[in-house]
């Protein structure tokens, strides 16, 4: 066999929630035809604890092997104090070190298979820079890796630990070209090689509403949020936001439907609609019909679902303060950001009162998505990334 | 401009050819820039023992900042390093290999970590001590690595694999390092600049008593430079012995501190250290100067030979002194076996040979012409 060897690096794998998990194992199945692809991960499907839930060993997952190396430790109960300590404006190096082990998933045999066998693949692929596999990982096989950050402002990002990872690798797929101003301005690496790939949205030919309103028994008019409910995903402020404007506004009688996991109490007001973990055909179904999307996370580096609800032709309704979501909506001119309850409450009224804006919006999306971000273009940018890696690694 | 330059040891009794070398850069970058140094207290690089004050001084223009190194270097640093160069060992150990080697010095990494941002370009000196490959990856961004790398075993130790992709530009000494880094570490991308060295003119010296006295007994071949294994002498020795027994005249003079036994013959003499301006006297009377090492990252004694004409013989096995010697057309190189023949023909084009090898030091060793390489360097950190 011809073709050149890929090592995809990843904190975990398979049927595991989390958006950089996800497009990793994406990325993954796209890659396949073109490369002899092998994926080295952990055991743990809980970036929680990293409890080890999985047997450590070879594993295939749609058809591809993957190595899952054990974790050793789980997270550190008192994880928190580790943060605090490193985030400190007067932490030390030793701070540093003790939390990238502390945030886990501390798993030394994967490092000890990337320093003896990671140059046996012409390219290894690393996804998400923070977790343990990635920081200390990356920089045993620089000359032949790529990194797919999936970066976002947060208190990490600031640690001299990672300026190895963004000045290291041979070529930074970034999500978003807000996610690349962001880190160009944080680290100055412009000069390591970089496109903007992101990832394909596959969009179901069958969409029903109708299906989705009669399973769920959701009446009249809705917004949805689709993905992990949680304090870090904003969902506090959606809820406070939702229930001033309903209290404000009794007239439109439209109801917050939430499809993923709660990581927080959700509460019991009138309206909110909490429908947990649902199939595929059942989301798309479910943004089919609704009247506009809401994405309240501050911290993202492409929100996948934020694309699908624009391929199923609906708006989104994001906030001002986070520059990826409020950037790309502006592009797209599919949707509209909202700083503050006010603002929120107004767009609502808008877009009930205005069907015919949300659709136009919606349209708007749709379009920018099948320009954008489609697997064709997605593939040919990763082949040229690597095809750059191997000339540089053979000349 | 605000630079700084780390180095693993750093002050006028300093003794090491890079630790001169960045010493020398620091001096020439103060002219038109504001310069610091971080450094260790440490003079020497087998205890790495306390010998300066920790804290600030002030060389000349340069501000001198010496953090302390804790722990001397383990007394089983060699067993450890033939394990982790020469024997089957884990990741574990590789990782161990900088703290081991020494010096270490938290406090000039908590220093890059905190201070770091407040210099336009930090160039850090040798690649393989620990103020380097574990300063720099703190201030990737600013940063320039005069690397001073041979072919030896360590250069392939994991701390070293990212190290030689994060900087922003490469301090390279000679072409040859260059090509040795490209081969090695495939980062051809990051943009460089061939320093070599600055001289200054050699100071006033009388060849005279040299000539008087070695001339009636045929060609004068000089050795300076510390008189050692290490340094490949003991082949030198060899080779000038056959080269003897085989019919050859003259006499080997060794000057530099003796670390092994020399022979006792009236054909070789070894005068121990010598000052300056003995040094140029004995350069330019000798017929040949010869310099056996197989492993120089730049030979400035050659460039010092040069400066008053004398040509040179060097190993064949050292591609960078060979490539100095080619460049310069100054001298021959030799194989082992090839040294009595080398000489020959060094003897016979001694003054053609001499008059190109000084043309080649006063184009490319002349203060401005180094100091604009130097320039070259930082803008390509800095910008």
């Amino acid at each position: 066999m011809n073709e050149p060897s890929l090592l995809v690096v990843v904190q975990r794998y398979g049927d595991v929630p989390g958006g950089a998990e996800g497009h990793a194992r994406s990325v993954v199945q796209r890659l396949g035809p073109h490369f002899a692809i092998e994926v080295a991960t952990t055991n743990s499907t809980d970036y929680l604890t990293w409890k080890a839930d999985l047997t450590a060993g070879l594993d295939r997952v749609d058809g591809v092997t993957v190595r899952r190396f054990p974790v050793e430790r789980p997270r550190a109960w008192n994880f928190k104090l580790y943060e605090r300590r490193a985030f400190r404006s007067a932490h030390t190096l030793d701070d540093e070190r003790a939390f990238i082990d502390a945030q886990g998933p501390y798993a030394p045999e994967l490092l000890d298979f990337l320093f003896k066998r990671g140059r046996d693949y012409d390219h290894v692929l690393f996804f998400t820079y923070i977790y343990y596999p990635t920081v200390l990982g990356l920089p045993l096989v620089p000359e032949r890796a790529v990194l797919v950050p999936t970066a976002h402002e947060e208190s990490a990002i600031g640690l001299a630990a990672y300026k190895p990872v963004f000045h290291g690798p041979r070529a930074i797929a970034y999500n978003t070209d807000e996610e690349r101003q962001m880190v160009w301005r944080r680290f100055r690496n412009e000069r390591v090689s970089n496109e903007i790939v992101g990832v394909g949205i596959d969009v179901p030919s069958g969409r029903d509403a109708s299906r989705f309103r009669e399973r769920y028994g959701i009446t009249g008019p809705y917004l949805l949020y689709v993905g992990r409910i949680g304090v870090g995903k904003g969902s506090r402020e959606l809820f406070a936001s939702y229930e001033r404007w309903r209290a404000s506004d009794p007239a439109h009688d439209v109801s917050l439907v939430l499809i993923g996991d709660a990581e927080m109490a959700v509460p019991k007001a009138s309206g909110i609609v909490h429908l947990g973990r649902l199939s595929e055909q059942d989301k798309w179904d479910a943004l089919a019909g609704c009247a506009a999307f809401v994405m309240p996370s501050l911290l993202e580096s492409l929100s996948l679902v934020t694309l699908e609800a624009w391929a199923a032709g609906r708006p989104v309704i994001v906030d001002a303060r986070s520059p990826v979501l409020a950037g790309m909506t502006r592009r797209a001119g599919a949707g509209l950001a909202y700083r503050g309850p006010a603002e929120f409450a107004e767009i609502c009224e808008l877009l009930m009162d205005e069907p015919a804006v949300g659709d136009r919006l919606g349209r708007s999306g749709a379009e920018f998505v099948a320009r954008t971000y489609t697997w064709p273009r997605v593939v040919d940018a990763y082949l040229d990334l690597f095809a750059e890696v191997r000339t540089r690694l053979a000349a | 401009m605000r630079i700084l330059v780390v180095v693993q040891r750093y002050g006028a009794e300093v003794v090491g050819g890079s630790e001169s070398h960045a010493r020398v850069m620091a001096h020439r970058l103060a002219m038109v820039n504001e310069v610091e140094v971080a450094t260790t207290n440490a003079l020497d690089y087998w205890s790495w023992a306390p010998y300066f004050a920790a804290g600030e001084s002030m060389d000349g223009p340069v501000r001198v900042r010496r953090f302390a190194v804790t722990g001397l270097r383990s007394t089983t640093f060699k067993e450890s390093e033939r394990h982790i160069l020469f024997e089957p060992h884990t990741l574990a150990d590789e990782q161990g290999w900088l703290a081991m080697q020494g010096p270490h010095t938290p406090d000039l990494l908590e220093f890059l970590r905190r201070e770091g941002k407040s210099y336009d370009a930090i160039l850090f000196y040798t690649y393989i001590y620990e103020p380097t490959a574990a300063g720099l990856p703190l201030v990737p961004e600013r940063a320039g690595l005069v690397s001073t790398a041979h072919d030896e075993e360590p250069l392939r130790l994991v701390p070293y694999r990212a190290l030689f992709q994060l900087p922003r530009a490469f301090g390279f000494l000679t072409p040859e390092e260059r090509d040795l880094v490209h081969a090695r570490f495939r980062n051809e991308h990051i943009p460089s600049e061939v320093l070599g060295i600055g001289l200054d003119a050699p100071p006033w010296h009388d060849p005279e008593p040299f000539r008087d006295h070695y001339a009636p007994r045929g060609p004068l071949v000089v050795y300076l430079g510390q008189v050692s294994e290490g340094k490949a002498v003991d082949e030198l020795l060899a080779d000038w012995i056959a080269y003897r027994e085989s019919g050859g005249a003259g006499s080997l003079v060794l000057a530099g501190t003796a670390r092994m036994p020399i022979p006792e013959r009236d054909d070789i003499v070894a005068l121990g250290r010598v000052s300056d301006e003995e040094k140029y006297a004995l350069l330019e009377a000798a017929d040949a100067l010869v310099l056996p090492s197989h492993l120089e990252s730049l030979g400035i004694v050659l460039l010092e030979a040069w400066q008053v004409g004398t040509p040179c013989l060097v190993s064949a096995k050292n591609k960078v002194t060979s490539g100095q010697v080619i460049r310069a057309s100054g001298g021959a190189a030799y194989d082992r076996g090839g040294f009595a023949a080398a000489l020959a023909e060094v003897l016979a084009r001694r003054d053609e040979l001499g008059a190109s090898g000084r043309a080649y030091v006063e184009r490319e060793c002349t203060w401005p012409a180094f100091d604009g390489r130097l320039e070259q360097l930082v803008d390509l950190v800095a910008n």
